[in-house]
């Protein structure tokens, strides 16, 4: 059991994976980059400035050697540079050119190491700006030559580096992310598609199948996926045929025996006593059965052929009225709200699941007392009250169940219907991708409700 | 009323359930066991309402309905296996007026015949009414297109008459299906649409734009304003 918190899905840790790896490559790429570069840069210009320097002291001193006054001159003309300064330290006395600087701001070591012959050089930042100070000795006039080249333009060029260098890597570790993400995305791809065929399949589409792969390694799985699917399929539609078939070859049958009980029950009354009796539960045990096979000729057809709906747009308090003008008493309530719910559906169906659920009620709990049909956050809603005895918590999934008829069968004795009828509301309620349930009524007795996706105008 | 009803099964115990039942319900029943022995017998005496199974060895039971329908306009009933098979369709189509599926009850069955056989009742007296180039005589139940008759069958007849009668107002189709076929709550409309072509096909001069049997969607039908 790994623990939660490190629990990443296999998709992100090889996008992290992938991004810290490019981090790292590219941040050790940029680090060589920045050591070699900079350094380079630093040595040039190191080299430059030195080779200035020592050109220029040679410039002063053979002034100061010929005892000329253009010394200032000769100054001024040296410094090209707007922010580079000239210092020259000569018994006492300094001479600045260039960009002023206080001469204190120079570091004493420097001034010293020059005064005793010895050239130096150091990186300092002089009034707020990075210079190298290169010192010269003077040998005539036993001064000290300073000279201060600005660093301004080569900082910049390091400071510029160093961004893109950083920014390089980060960006390059993000797209090593991304790209992880993408290919595992691209690699997780079939799993994908096999968890959505495999919950379209449980949903009940025995059709759904993989694509066929021409990879070699993604060709099995689909093989395999799509036989194990075939077959299930095949299973399944045979069972139903099988139902269907069977309903079916009882229609002929059945078709005599409905319509000789017909005449019988007409005759009922010359046969007195036992055969009388025994006639009066053949009659109405033969038209059970046909509803039976009828309501299961229903079931199984639409088993077998799901796509051949006419959907229209149907207006379900109408057909509530319709019904209950034909079947109901003035006793029950019937609410419809203003406008009447309108769903896309099948008007067949629709007529079946309120009948079912009006015949559920009168065969079980002694009639409907409300049938309401409601606007509900986008949903019509279709409820029919009865006053029975209700429908216990343990068997209100059952109910929809076929052939199941619970404690309540027997209940009327001589009429249990034909076991059918709420799994035929079910079946119908799915197909309009509605939901149907059983729940306490306020006040006691059952309260089926039907949902349905509400008709866009 | 005595009506004759000719039942066409190839199943004996069927014919004799039903014929029975059909009897009690107060009809006349002959039985036929194909389709040749009921076009024989359509042949030598005439019925009011012919009951048309249509799983019939020999000659089959869709051809039998062409030619009945050829003939002229005797009501048919077809008996079919289920609702939702193309039997239906091809059934109406074939000129069927009406449909009913196995198991069949005789009362229902009775229900469908004398729907099929009720004749507009009213008060009109050869008063006709005339829509576009139509004349129709609801009474003597004839309908003229600049004074040559039209032959439609009963039931196209009576479907255009009630639209007829509406004048112009909208007929849904649930009260056609019950004034013209009888049915109490859902008929199939299935049954309507393939008659309301076949009318179109005989009383419109371009049934591909209808002048007179006019679609209201979502509504019903109504009949073009007159002229």
């Amino acid at each position: 059991m790994i623990r939660p918190v490190l629990r990443l899905s296999l998709r992100w840790r090889v996008a992290a994976a992938l991004g810290l790896g490019s981090f790292l490559i590219t941040s050790v790429l940029a680090v060589a980059t920045w050591n070699l570069a900079s350094d380079y840069m630093l040595r040039q210009r190191l080299q430059g400035a030195t080779r200035q320097a020592e050109v220029n002291v040679r410039l002063v001193d053979e002034s100061l050697r010929s005892g000329s006054d253009g010394l200032t001159e000769l100054l001024t003309g040296l410094t090209t540079d707007p922010d580079s300064t000239i210092l020259l330290f000569q018994s006492g006395q300094v001479v600045t050119s260039g960009r002023q600087i206080h001469p204190d701001v120079l570091p004493a070591q420097l001034l010293t190491l020059g005064r005793d012959g010895v050239p130096a050089r150091q990186r300092i930042r002089a009034d707020g700006i990075p210079v190298l100070a290169v010192t010269q000795p003077i040998d005539t006039a036993d001064g000290v030559y300073v000279e201060l080249f600005p660093l301004v333009q080569i900082d910049r060029t390091f400071r510029f580096l160093s961004g893109l260098l950083i920014a390089g890597t980060v960006l390059s570790g993000l797209l090593g992310v991304a790209l992880g993400w993408w290919a595992s995305r691209r690699a997780l791809r079939p799993l994908t598609e096999l968890t959505g065929a495999a919950s379209r399949i449980a949903g009940g589409d025995l059709k759904s199948r993989l694509p066929m792969h021409a990879d070699p390694d993604l060709a099995p799985l689909a093989a395999t996926f799509n036989a194990t699917a075939d077959a299930l399929e095949r299973r399944v539609m045979r069972d139903a045929r099988f139902a269907g078939d069977v309903s079916h070859e009882l229609r002929s049958p059945l078709t005599t025996m409905v319509n000789a009980a017909a005449v019988l029950r007409r005759r009922q009354a010359e046969l007195p006593g036992t055969s009388g009796k025994a006639l009066e539960l053949l009659t109405s045990e033969v038209d059970r059965f046909a509803r039976m096979v009828v309501d299961l000729m229903e079931i199984t057809r639409d088993d077998q052929y799901g796509d051949g709906d006419a959907f229209e747009q149907l207006d379900v308090g109408d057909i509530v009225r319709n019904i209950a003008a034909l079947r109901l008493t003035d006793s029950t309530e019937v609410v419809v709200d203003s406008p009447s719910p309108v769903v896309l559906g099948d008007r067949r169906r629709m007529d079946r699941v309120v009948g079912n659920l009006l015949e559920n009620a009168e065969r079980h709990a002694g009639g409907p007392v409300r049938v309401a049909v409601l606007h509900r956050d986008g949903k019509v809603r279709v409820e029919v009250d009865d006053a029975g005895p209700g429908v216990p918590e343990d068997l209100r999934t059952q109910v929809f169940e076929r052939f199941t008829r619970g404690s309540r069968a027997g209940r009327r004795g001589s009429d249990t219907g034909s076991g059918l009828g709420l799994a035929l509301v079910a079946e119908h309620v799915q197909r309009h991708h509605g939901k149907v349930w059983v729940e306490d009524r306020p006040g006691g007795g059952a309260r089926f409700v039907v949902e349905i996706p509400e008709a866009q105008p | 009323m005595n009506v004759s009803v000719l039942l066409v099964d190839d199943d004996e115990r069927i014919r004799q359930a039903l014929g029975l039942a059909l009897t009690d319900e107060g009809f006349t029943v002959e039985e036929a066991e194909s389709g040749e022995d009921a076009l024989r017998q359509l042949d030598s005496a005439g019925f009011d309402v012919v009951l048309l199974d249509l799983m019939l060895p020999g000659v089959d039971g869709l051809d039998v309905c062409r030619m009945l329908r050829s003939r002229g306009d005797l009501p048919i009933i077809i008996v079919t296996a289920r609702t939702d098979t193309p039997d239906v369709i091809a059934g109406l189509e074939a000129g069927a007026d009406d449909y009913v599926t196995k198991p069949l009850i005789a009362s229902e069955l009775a229900a469908r015949i004398r729907a099929l056989l009720r004749r507009r009742g009213g008060g009109r007296q050869n008063t006709s009414l005339t829509i576009e180039d139509l004349e129709i005589w609801p009474d003597e139940g004839v309908v003229h297109r600049a004074g040559e008759e039209l032959y439609l069958t009963r039931t196209e007849f009576r479907l255009l008459v009630e639209l007829a009668a509406a004048e112009g107002r909208i007929v849904t189709r649930e009260q056609l299906l019950q004034r013209v076929w009888g049915y109490d709550y859902y008929g199939d409309t299935r049954l309507l649409d393939v008659h309301v072509r076949r009318l179109r096909m005989k009383v419109e001069r371009n049934p591909d734009q209808p002048a007179v049997v006019l679609t209201v969607r979502g509504a019903g039908y109504k009949i073009g304003p007159p002229r």
